[in-house]
């Protein structure tokens, strides 16, 4: 039993990759009791303090007392992804592949990896920033535990690695984008950014999204709708105007857009653009409505729900 | 208790905080759901599902004063989901204190499974891989 996972030893991936090696100089942190989900964005944070004009918006007290579950010994992906968000960085959750994390660490972005130390029956997790790799030597480097850069063996790695579904998470200033990232997921991660309270770095992310999918329909309309919630309207109409070039009958856009066009005073206009919004959806028809209600009332009533 | 009401209290004006914008405007929440728009009882559930997070939390010896804080900074989906798999999601922690309790048996077996590469359970140890 003990050693069924020693099977014959299959062709490594790390010869896949265009570059040989890869070496992030990611600073290191003592871990502290229990605290490796804090450390590591400690870490990940300092190496982008020191490599990027991010500043970190936590201390290290705060990074502790907001990941540790006491009775639980540790921190979930939940609240290490939570705290990395209050500490100004975008999370993006990785694909489950060894090939999305070497690409990250290719384009130095170090990576925050889930581990089981031990088995599914005795399960010991445990968070490592990993901070390169050698594809000579066939190892991965990570900071584990009290070891700085210990390379380890890229077999052991996968199978330690694979015990957590191969989690990993690159945590990036909002101006940075994951190597591997999906227009959809990226959009997602940086819309949590703004759910959770940080819509300016949201918006800077949404820009930097566009820089990579300028034509993407979801970026341009949660761009729009962030500059709308910031009151920021002349920007805001910008962009639904432009997702409106893309898709002139996006009905949630005509509708945004009309809405805006009323509230800045452009009540003829509004209304050109509000009867040209239709929908199958039952929901979205209603809002259409209420707003061309809106409109035919003088746009002069302050809404409130 | 106190904590509870706090944090509902706190939920509350964030939730209304949220909510100024002007009724017709569509969210960018559209994007992401089957049902397009939030229902107030969408509404409801999560917010019921912000209390449990707060209450699973206190009674984690959590520091009453971060739970506000903590429960904050997750999204809806997170909140639901610490709620809906707290006793089965996978808590990174330390190795040491966890071994402590461990049996001579269970410490050997996963010294030679280390020294296999197998895992990786002691800083010690070195495989022979």
């Amino acid at each position: 039993m003990i050693l069924s996972g020693c099977g014959p030893k299959e062709p490594l991936v790390l010869s896949t990759q265009r570059v040989t090696s890869s070496s992030i100089s990611v600073p290191f942190v003592t871990p502290r009791s229990d605290l490796c989900a804090a450390t590591s964005i400690e870490m990940i944070s300092s190496y982008w303090h020191a490599t990027t004009s991010y500043t970190p918006r936590l201390s290290q007290e705060e990074l502790d007392a907001r990941t540790l579950i006491p009775a639980k010994g540790g921190t979930l992906q939940i609240e290490l992804m939570a705290t990395a968000r209050a500490n100004g960085l975008l999370a993006y959750t990785l694909a489950p592949t060894l090939d999305a994390l070497l690409h990250e660490l290719e384009k130095q972005h170090p990576v925050i990896v889930l581990l089981n130390r031990g088995y599914s029956w005795y399960p010991l997790w445990h968070y490592a920033p990993v901070t390169g790799y050698n594809k000579k030597d066939q190892t991965i480097l990570m900071h584990f535990s009290d070891r700085p850069n210990e390379a380890m063996n890229v077999a052991t790695f996968k199978r330690l690695w694979e015990r957590s579904g191969n989690w990993g998470v690159v945590l990036l200033p909002p101006g940075y984008l994951p190597a591997t990232a999906s227009s959809k997921a990226f959009l997602r991660s940086a819309y949590d950014l703004e759910k959770t309270g940080m819509r300016d770095n949201a918006i800077i992310a949404y820009r930097s999204a566009l820089q990579r999918w300028p034509k993407d329909i979801d970026i341009l309309f949660a761009l729009a709708n962030a500059y709308y919630h910031s009151n920021k309207f002349t920007a805001a109409e910008k962009y639904y105007r432009k997702l409106l070039s893309i898709e002139p009958l996006h009905p949630l856009a005509l509708n945004n857009l009309s809405d805006l066009l009323c509230r800045t005073g452009r009540r003829k206009q509004a209304m050109a653009i509000i009867k040209k919004a239709v929908s199958n959806n039952s929901e979205i028809q209603s809002i259409i409505n209420a707003t061309q209600k809106e409109i035919l009332g003088g746009c002069t009533l302050q809404r409130t729900h | 208790m106190n904590i509870s009401k706090l944090i509902l209290s706190f939920i509350l004006s964030i939730t209304l905080f949220t909510q100024t914008s002007w009724a017709q405007i569509a969210s960018t929440e559209a994007l992401f759901k089957q049902t397009e728009i939030l229902s107030s009882k969408d509404r409801i559930i999560q917010f019921a599902a912000r209390q449990d997070v707060a209450k699973i939390l206190e009674q984690m010896d959590v520091e009453p004063k971060m739970i506000k804080d903590r429960v904050a900074a997750m999204t809806d989906e997170e909140a639901s989901r610490f709620v809906n798999e707290i006793d089965t999601l996978p808590a990174g922690g330390d190795v040491l204190g966890t071994l402590v309790g461990a049996a001579v048996f269970i410490f050997v077996v996963l010294l030679i499974t280390d020294i296999l590469g197998l895992t990786k359970v002691f800083d010690f140890t070195r495989s022979v891989r």
